[in-house]
């Protein structure tokens, strides 16, 4: 029963496995035969072929070196690796976490075998200027992320020395606070064109990190740069005093309603990951509403009931997809 | 809303701006005001500049660089927009000293501690800017595809097509930028690279200022407006096409021996000069037979070489003169090359020079290997250099070419011989600038040099500060319109216009990136900007039309048409028939000299003519002549299908206007009028008779031609009853085509008809159809107008875009706007055909081959240059590249197939396999000489191939890491150390 720690009732019990049942009927149709494990030969027709990610050159054969699903490009192999630990590609948001301060970067852990860098000089600075990054800069780093942090950032790429570099190319990266931070398989994040997501009716932002690490918290207003620089250029005395940090206006508290949608949208995802369903924005916005629907409180959701009903959902969803295509 | 555009903010809050700020009038002929400029401000919609710009405490300060002369006005215009901290874009012409606008905004960024990146089109280029920068600031840094130093400086200078992928990648010089310099912005135009100068400043970083430096464009404002939009921040203007050391312009006819001013330092046309000019052209009579021998090169060489040469004499007569140091432009390397061989006779330095010159040459060469200071190219020039003379073109091996740059600047190249290239960028003026040919090839054609191109390249002549004034020459061997003459002389620089178009790499880079969007960047694409600025206009004029076209009312406007119509149609018949029967096939063998002629009089008003026969008049056949074609393979056509002129002596106005301008106006017998002798096109004859009489043959006596012309007049008396005999077309000049009997009976037939129309009678009726001609007209008109007006409003490449995404979709590089492997090999590309590649590398092609035959394949990338007689690749090879071109097709095909325009044949032609022997011989560890035997190209042009061979593996290298493949990426790798040796990758004299 995938792991799920709940108490289900027998009928409850019956329910679960019709429809992980009916969902596994859609997907087993495709390559089945293509798992492979660690150590397990992969046919190729020819030498011609490339040998990608996943794969060991072993003699004449080719041998994976994961385990997962083989796939084919043209003449590429590789193992698409499952329930693996992340790791990055080039251009993936990811969410993580400061673990060191240290001089002119941050240490993040990512959940990746190694712990990523994001340089001083990789991100935008707090005043918006365009400059070389001073001493007094990297003195003041504390004032931009101290460890525990959280923080949102793009993968920028392995650098010469095998370290892996991150860098935050717009406002829009950075610290996220006041939020939820939920750790699932990273599996379960699909990479796709947009992993930032302003939830309007909720007052929320959603942050799919392809590291498996997810954010929920409330809205921030991305400042629009533009706007900010020609107030900084028309009136000089005052940016420095304004970009300050701390001395932004007092900090208030999330309102309640905010909060509880926070949590209701993380316990949805919650959900999600114990039933192993890939998260994306439609099925835990869908999974929201019926919590809502349902009456349910914030707590329930978590309870084995919902559990079924959001499988059951979810069967549903896919069957109703599959017979429209 | 409050979209107002505040334009050239009122000065009087600026009051730091030097008094001499003037907006230029019209600047005619006016040379006489020197020092002026015109500043003008692009604001972004919306945007309130406030007040206390001008108070900024930088003001006060001390400026972050002085010079050691006194600025011009339009260099501390600039410079005053750049401590302001605002985007300025200077324009101004060739050596005006746009560099010093571009070396204060980096000693300004220095000194806060800022980045700074300057980017110029060409490699060459950037080499000499990283020297002159890293003289005067030390903290620089250069990148081009060659070579890296110091990538962590403040201040970079690199090429444009670097930056690019450097924003794509998002490194962090992006965030530490605050001034981006591009350097001949200009290039934009490019119609093959241009759009990375609009990548590149679309994506540039939101908080960073601009400096843009370019040649004199009279839509400066245009492109500062863009950049205000798209980056919502003021960018100035500041143009001048001032000159700093005024131009003289001269011809030199050829076969004559003289030059002709025929443009003063003032700037003015002199007419008279220019006639003389033309008539010391050796005339074309004369010149038939050395036309002949010579063919394309024609004037060039006319025949003789060495010491006769025109441009031999040329040159000594310049250096008599003391005009020297000389460039002559030459729009070929072959040309070039030709040019500065008859030269041998000359010499021009010396032996003090000569010394210097060949210990300069053996120091530079010293970094080559024995083998390669054999090189042909190598030890034919040193001799040519030592008597003074260069050789400048991208066919040179790199070395050689800043060798001679050296030279050149050095004062030890008298005449230098250089192609285009010359005229870009590089600080190397001279006293005299040589044009070879009026003409160019571009591709297609020859046409005219473009009053732009001639800019750009007199731009050369004139030191600053060492010649009171430059000296242009034009070396004109045809007959040449004044017009024509004044419009490359005088006319304007050609417009900044955008040559934007869609690549696969751009589209896959831009849906790579989280925020990057193609629609977004084609909407704030230049392209598409021009092309919104074009809409209120069209529309106005739209309305315009229809309203005056409203306003025609005719009376009884349906038989009027229907008889307009017949009008129309008898006369399309007519022409038709004509066309037939002067046709060259039939008419050439009865163009003799003394055959009398009936041609139709110059029309005098514009208006058409609607009567039903148009005003003729006789005259005599002089001679007929093959028009002479602009292309080269017109002298292989057909005579049927090449155009003729037929010479007819009859009586003409001859007119001159006020720019000295001819216009002859063939005109009746008896009217008043000179006889002359005029070309006319064949469709100008109406019909032939069959009288011909004896005419003398020295035309030139005016009272000769006047004798002939009464001749003619007694003719016609004679006939005067009976009327003209005529030579039938089919009984006399054998006419025998269906369509001309065809043609003849429709014209039969409807000429019955026209008795039918009422209309006809009408006294009025000339009158009414004209102006129902003139409504018909602004119908048309309108409808073309409406037609750009609809293809326009929408997104610019919309369907292409679209076209193009679903070609990636289907070969797999995408899915719903999510980059796939094969998309991210390709991602990585933009060096050679991105999906042929992709695809060729994941078919596994390279897998199991040998490296060499790798390298060489991958060859076929990176040329495409037809050869002559260029060396059949081996067997292996050969399959290799069939398979390449088996690739390319389906490539192609899946295109088309996705509605992306695209010609296969062409395309899969573009791949050519005739470098691949050379390359594999090289990579195979041969000498450069050895290589060069197996191939006939000039050393340059294989060692830019090469070079970008290597500019190809890095990116491959790349690829191979992102679909993990170690043991392809360790063989590109191993292509690399193969390839990148001896003489094809030695360092720049510059660094
Ligand atoms: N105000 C000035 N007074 C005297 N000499 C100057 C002045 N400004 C520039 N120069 C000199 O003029 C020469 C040409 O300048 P520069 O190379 O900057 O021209 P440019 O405008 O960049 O031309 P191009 O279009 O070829 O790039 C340089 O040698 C420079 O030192
Ligand atoms: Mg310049």
């Amino acid at each position: 029963m995938r792991g799920i720690q709940l108490s289900f009732s027998n009928t409850q019990k019956l329910r679960l496995e019709k429809a992980l049942a009916q969902l596994e009927s859609f997907s087993s149709k495709l390559n089945s035969n293509a798992t492979v494990i660690v150590a397990d030969k992969i046919p190729v027709d020819e030498d011609a072929a490339l040998k990608g990610h996943g794969t060991l050159e072993m003699g004449n054969d080719v041998v994976a070196s994961v385990c997962g699903v083989v796939e084919r490009v043209n003449k590429l192999v590789y193992v698409r690796p499952l329930r693996a630990r992340y790791k990055p590609e080039i251009g993936d948001i990811i969410v993580g976490r400061v673990i060191e301060v240290a001089p002119k970067r941050w240490r993040l852990e990512i959940n990746f075998s190694q712990d990523a860098v994001l340089m001083l000089s990789s991100m935008n600075l707090p005043d918006g200027i365009q400059r070389r990054r001073t001493a007094v800069d990297e003195l003041n780093m504390r004032s931009i992320f101290v460890e525990n942090d959280v923080i949102c950032a793009e993968v920028r790429g392995f650098q010469h020395d095998g370290s892996l570099h991150l860098q935050a190319r717009s406002q829009k990266y950075g610290k996220l606070e006041r939020g939820k931070l939920l750790k699932i398989p990273p599996y379960l994040v699909k990479r796709r064109k947009q992993h930032f997501h302003h939830l309007d009716q909720y007052g929320v932002d959603l942050i799919f990190g392809c590291n498996g690490l997810i954010w929920v918290g409330e809205h921030i207003d991305v400042k629009d740069v533009m706007v900010e620089d020609q107030v900084n250029k028309s009136d000089p005395q005052n940016t420095h005093s304004s970009s300050l940090p701390g001395s932004s206006e007092e900090p208030t508290d999330t309102p309640l309603e905010i909060r509880q949608y926070i949590c209701r949208i993380a316990n949805a995802i919650t959900v999600f990951s114990a039933l192993g369903f890939m998260v994306n924005l439609d099925s835990i916005m869908e999974t929201v509403t019926l919590s809502l629907s349902l009456n349910l409180g914030v707590h329930e959701m978590l309870e084995a009931e919902f559990h079924v009903r959001v499988a059951e959902q979810e069967a549903e969803r896919r069957s109703t997809s599959k017979r429209r295509r | 809303m409050g979209s107002f555009k505040r334009k050239s903010q009122e000065f009087s809050n600026e009051d730091d701006i030097p008094p001499s700020k003037q907006l230029k009038q019209n600047d005619l002929l006016g040379a006489d005001e020197p020092v002026t400029c015109l500043h003008d401000v692009s604001y972004p919609e919306g945007y309130v500049p406030s007040a206390s710009t001008s108070g900024l405490p930088q003001q006060d300060s001390k400026p972050a660089k002085e010079f050691p002369f006194p600025l011009d006005p339009f260099q501390s215009e600039a410079i005053n927009c750049i401590n302001n901290g605002e985007s300025v874009m200077v324009s101004a012409h060739t050596s005006a000293g746009k560099t010093v606008v571009a070396l204060y905004a980096i000693a300004l960024s220095l000194k806060n501690n800022q980045r700074v990146v300057y980017t110029s089109p060409i490699k060459a280029l950037s080499n000499q800017k990283y020297r002159e920068f890293k003289e005067e600031f030390s903290d620089v840094g250069l990148m081009t595809g060659d070579v890296t130093i110091d990538p962590n400086a403040s201040c970079l200078v690199m090429t444009t097509e670097i930056w690019r992928s450097m924003q794509y990648k998002g490194s962090e010089v992006t965030r530490e930028v605050a001034w981006v310099i591009f350097d001949e912005v200009h290039y934009m135009r490019d119609r093959e690279r241009g759009v990375v100068w609009e990548e590149s400043i679309v994506m540039a970083p939101k908080n960073s200022n601009f400096v843009f430096l370019s040649a004199t464009v009279p839509n400066a404002k245009e492109f500062a407006d863009w950049v205000a939009k798209v980056h919502q921040q003021p960018c100035h203007i500041v143009y001048t096409d001032y000159r700093p050391t005024p131009l003289q312009h001269y011809i030199f006819p050829s076969g004559g021996d003289g030059l002709y001013l025929v443009v003063d330092d003032k700037g003015k046309f002199r007419e008279d000069s220019f006639q003389k000019a033309l008539n010391a052209l050796v005339p074309a009579n004369e010149g038939d037979k050395k036309r002949e021998n010579s063919k394309w090169q024609k004037g060039l060489v006319v025949g003789k070489s060495g010491e006769n040469s025109d441009i031999f004499k040329m040159v000594k007569m310049i250096i008599q003169r003391q005009y020297d140091p000389v460039i002559c432009f030459s729009f070929s390397k072959r040309e070039c090359e030709f040019l500065a061989m008859q030269m041998s006779k000359m010499d021009l330095n010396n032996d003090d020079e000569k010394v210097n010159i060949e210990t300069i040459f053996w120091s530079a060469m010293d970094m080559l290997s024995d083998d390669d200071k054999k090189l042909p190219q190598v030890s034919n020039m040193l001799p040519l250099l030592k008597r003074g003379i260069g050789v400048h073109h991208s066919g040179l091996l790199p070395i050689l070419k800043e060798v001679i740059e050296i030279l050149f600047q050095e004062g030890f190249i008298k005449c230098l011989f250089a192609t285009e290239t010359f005229s870009i960028g590089l600080n190397m003026p001279a006293k005299t600038v040589v044009f070879t040919n009026v003409r160019k090839f571009d591709g297609d054609k020859f046409r005219w040099l473009s009053s732009g191109e001639y800019i750009q390249m007199s731009g050369r002549a004139g030191r600053r500060g060492i010649d009171d004034r430059g000296i242009c020459i034009l070396m004109v061997d045809e007959k040449l319109e004044p017009s024509t003459a004044k419009f490359m002389l005088k006319g304007s620089a050609d417009a900044l216009n955008s040559a934007f178009h869609l690549s696969y790499n751009m589209l896959l880079n831009q849906i790579r990136s989280e925020d990057g969007h193609p629609e977004n960047l084609l909407r704030n694409s230049f392209y598409q900007f021009q092309a919104d600025r074009a809409l209120p206009d069209l529309e106005k004029q739209a309305k315009i039309l229809e309203e005056e076209r409203n306003s025609i009312v005719i009376e009884e406007e349906d038989s009027l048409e229907r008889y307009y119509n017949l009008l129309e149609q008898y006369k399309s018949l007519k022409r038709d028939v004509r066309g037939i029967v002067f046709s060259p096939k039939y008419c050439l063998p009865f163009l003799q000299p003394g055959r009398l002629v009936c041609i139709e009089c110059t029309k005098v008003d514009v208006d058409p003519n609607f009567s039903l026969s148009e005003e003729v008049t006789w005259g005599v056949i002089v001679n007929f002549e093959r028009v002479k074609g602009i292309s080269e393979d017109d002298a292989n056509k057909k005579p049927e299908d090449a155009n003729y002129t037929v010479d007819v002596l009859t009586r003409c106005i001859v007119q001159k206007d006020e720019v000295g301008r001819k216009t002859i106006k063939v005109v009746r017998l008896k009217d008043a009028g000179e006889p002359a002798v005029v070309s006319l096109p064949l469709s100008q004859i109406d019909s032939l008779s069959s009288v011909r009489l004896v005419i003398p043959k020295d035309l030139l006596p005016s009272e000769v031609r006047e004798n002939a012309l009464k001749k003619v007049s007694e003719v016609l008396n004679r006939f005067s009853k009976e009327g003209m005999p005529l030579l039938h077309p089919e009984d006399d000049m054998k006419v025998q085509s269906s369509s001309y009997r065809k043609a003849s009976s429709r014209i039969e037939a409807l000429e019955s008809l026209f008795e039918e129309y009422e209309i006809a009678k009408s006294p009025l009726i000339k009158e009414k159809l004209k102006v129902l001609h003139k409504k018909k007209e602004l119908t048309s008109k309108i409808k073309s107008i409406k037609r750009t007006l609809r293809t326009s409003t929408v997104l610019a490449f919309k369907d292409e875009l679209k076209a193009r995404k679903r070609a990636l979709r289907r070969l797999g590089y995408i899915k719903d706007d999510v980059v796939l492997q094969k998309g991210k090999v390709a991602s990585e590309i933009s060096s050679a055909d991105e999906l042929t590649l992709t695809e060729l590398m994941l078919n596994g092609t390279f897998r199991n081959i040998k490296v060499e035959d790798m390298v060489s394949l991958l060859s076929c990338f990176v040329w495409q240059e037809k050869l002559q007689d260029a060396q059949k690749p081996r067997e292996e090879l050969g399959l290799l590249f069939a398979q390449l071109q088996d690739t390319a097709q389906q490539v192609a095909k899946v295109q088309l197939e996705s509605k992306v325009q695209i010609d296969v044949e062409n395309f899969v032609s573009s791949f050519r396999p005739d470098i691949m022997e050379a390359v594999y011989a090289w990579a195979k560890g041969s000498k450069f000489y050895e290589i060069m035997e197996m191939t006939p190209v000039f050393e340059g042009s294989l060692i830019r191939a090469i070079r970008r061979l290597e500019e190809v593996l890095q990116q491959l290298i790349q690829a191979a890491k992102s679909i993990g493949d170690i043991v392809l990426e360790a063989k590109f790798e191993e292509a690399v150390t193969k390839i990148k040796r001896d003489i094809v990758f030695a360092a720049s004299l510059y660094l």
